[in-house]
């Protein structure tokens, strides 16, 4: 059994991978524990509000590398730990039969060499699904510059595995993590890409990753624009065919003068979300949505900054206009469009309806007519300021006779000017 | 009048036919407190009147009886007169209505079995099995909807080697799996005694799921969203 020391360790430097999730692979129990649930399962929720799906963990904390931003850097002073493929799968197996998770998301940091962690991430895999006989969930991540080879078997046991690209750019990365190349990275996802197409047509036994390949970028720590990243994410999805890509904003754990010292903000990930779900489920092309430079507007969703700068669309009728239009409208997701479509088959809908049936008027009523009429406003620098998110003071505080005033908190930028720009550009 | 039946699917179909020409009619299985001085009419489960009428419905709507399992399932204190209105509104139409979505009917109807529905689906993540001195395992919920049985088959998809057992402790009731077989049996108390590295995992899952968690991003409102507090009482990581 691992000891509670070195579980916490594995456990804490791996805590900052964002990707959690057990969906996409319908695997089935063959003889032994475990299956696959296509719809994902959630099993948990930390205080951060994340969910805990995976059993995510690192066989080694003890890293090669250098990135600057990473808490398991080679110079950070913090203690290591190790642990056996036995202790990986022991873990596994027995929270597994208590449900505690649905899976493994299994990472290393680059220990000793490439090539022995990525074996022995391997063997772990291979241990698991062979003498455990475990046929639920396994992520693993690949190490850069490991041999293709141990990867391309790795392949043949796990569900899906994921190479972090980190920094969305080239400049970023030979600033903050010198070891790391867009080449290291990008190319062994290629690969895998085209294995699995290969193992797919060739109609092979077994599995090749039946669920793909996901990526993550950290945003914040880098002064690349949300444009610019977007693109990034659009051709992952169009030409390596990744499932997902995941943002993680910027939290400052170690300092460094190439570093910002303040995190990179809650909003700005969950706009870069709302995006990437527009580009994936919504029909939309990042060129519609911003400018390569430019970043997403924080003060209204993409969505509906898209359409606040194509008014000359709306209104549309929502018993007539087809779903990709529907998708479109503000407010209008992939249940409510569901909704109006099935409703609008047997009745003539109007507002009084779209109330009931709980569709959100707030944003859609000035985008839509509803059997000919229009609730919204019509001027668009009016609905501009209705639709603006307001903005909420979290520090403002009912005051009484003997508060005391704070300081309200102020803003601060990168560490100092020379290194900022150093970062901004890319320059050393 | 009101109409109280055993709240069982062929209760509800006999108390359906007996109440239908009654345009003001209240449904209320055994479970719900009655108002001082009301007189129901008790309604006795005629397995031949529901018969006819589950094939009648079942007519119009083919999965219509699916819908009703559901629905009955619910803890909802409108339960009743959901089901009512929703099987009314089917019996009027003479066709499948489950798609108009703009009917109140039918909406009432359709959030209901959707509350059943995410209860199910988190109910496989949030159960929490212990293990037995003897290997099988035990895990107890406490759910707003009757559930316990149709989480059964999921587990034992996944782990068809070990006995465990499913305890509803609100309604008393337990769904069991014996290695072999699955049946249903009234379970009032379960004493465990645990296996000897039970109280062992159960910590090392504690350590996990406090060093997973990133406390500079604390967002606890959104936790209390995904995982409401009510289901944390028989969870190891919040005890």
């Amino acid at each position: 059994m691992i000891s509670e020391k070195s579980l916490t360790i594995l456990t804490e430097s791996a805590k900052f991978d964002v990707s959690c999730p057990s969906s996409g692979s319908a695997r089935k129990n063959a003889g032994g524990i475990g299956n696959g649930f296509a719809a994902g399962c959630c099993h948990s929720f930390t205080p951060d509000g994340r969910c805990v799906s995976l059993l995510k963990i690192l066989m080694s904390n003890d890293c090669l590398f250098d990135c600057k931003y990473c808490m398991n850097r080679s110079s950070a002073d913090l203690p290591r730990a190790s642990a056996t493929p036995d202790e990986i799968c022991e873990l596994v197996i027995d929270f597994y039969k208590r449900n505690y998770i649905e899976g493994l998301f299994l990472s290393s940091a680059v220990h000793i060499s490439p090539n022995y962690t990525m074996e022995q991430l391997y063997l772990t895999v291979k241990k698991l699904r062979t003498e455990y006989n475990f046929h639920g969930y396994i992520h693993v991540k690949g190490i850069p510059r490991a041999d293709e080879e141990i990867v391309r078997k790795t392949a043949l046991y796990a569900d899906r595995m994921s190479y972090n690209i980190e920094l969305p750019s080239e400049q970023s990365l030979k600033l903050l993590a010198p070891q790391k190349s867009k080449e290291s990275l990008l190319l062994p996802m290629k690969k895998l890409a085209l294995e699995k197409q290969i193992f797919k047509e060739e109609k092979r036994k077994g599995h090749f990753l039946p669920a793909g390949q996901t990526t993550q970028m950290i945003v914040g720590a880098s002064p690349e624009a949300d444009g610019q990243i977007l693109r990034l994410s659009q051709s992952l999805y169009r030409a390596n065919g990744l499932k997902r890509v995941y943002y993680s904003s910027y939290v400052p754990v170690v300092h460094d003068s190439l570093l910002p010292d303040l995190p990179g903000g809650a909003l700005r990930e969950h706009r870069l979300y709302q995006a990437d779900w527009l580009l994936r489920f919504y029909g939309f092309d990042v060129e519609e949505l911003v400018p390569a430079g430019e970043n997403l507007s924080t003060e209204f969703d993409p969505k509906c900054a898209w359409a606040l700068r194509n008014m000359n669309l709306f209104p549309i009728e929502v018993n007539r206009a087809p779903l990709e239009v529907l998708l479109r409208v503000p407010g209008i997701g992939a249940r409510s469009a569901y909704k109006i479509t099935e409703a609008r088959k047997s009745a003539l809908l109007t507002f009084e309806h779209l109330k009931k049936m709980r569709v959100v008027l707030k944003r859609a009523r000035h985008f839509i007519t509803a059997n000919g009429k229009f609730y919204g406003t019509e001027n668009p620098n009016a609905v501009r300021g209705l639709l603006a998110a307001g903005e909420t003071q979290n520090f403002a505080v009912q005051m009484n006779l003997f508060t005391e005033l704070q300081p309200a908190p102020h803003f601060q930028l990168y560490s100092n000017a020379e290194t900022a720009r150093s970062a901004l550009t890319g320059e050393l | 009048m009101i109409y109280l039946y055993d709240g069982t699917k062929e209760g509800f179909l006999t108390a359906f036919v007996t109440s239908f020409q009654d345009k003001n009619a209240l449904l209320a299985s055994s479970r719900i407190q009655l108002q001082i001085g009301a007189k129901p009419l008790i309604v006795e489960t005629d397995f031949c009147v529901a018969k006819r009428a589950e094939e009648r419905l079942t007519s119009f709507d083919r999965d219509c009886m699916h819908d009703l399992d559901r629905l009955l399932r619910s803890g909802d204190c409108d339960r009743d007169q959901t089901v009512l209105r929703y099987f009314r509104f089917l019996a009027e139409k003479k066709r499948s209505v489950w798609n108009m979505l703009s009917e109140s009917a039918v909406i009432a109807a359709y959030e209901c079995i959707q509350r059943v529905n995410i209860e199910i689906h988190r109910m496989k993540g949030f159960v929490r099995f212990t293990e037995s001195a003897s290997g099988a395992l035990y895990a107890p919920i406490s759910t707003d909807h009757e559930i316990f049985d149709l989480i059964l088959p999921h587990f034992r998809a996944r782990m068809p080697r070990f006995p465990f057992v499913i305890h509803d402790v609100k309604r008393k009731k337990a769904a069991v799996y014996d290695g072999q077989h699955t049946f249903i049996a009234p379970l009032d108390n379960a004493e465990i005694l645990l296996s000897e590295n039970e109280l062992q995992w159960q910590s090392r899952w504690k350590k996990y799921f406090q060093s997973v968690n990133i406390p500079e991003r604390e967002r606890l409102k959104q936790q209390r969203g995904y995982l409401p507090i009510r289901y944390r009482k028989l969870m190891p990581e919040f005890q």
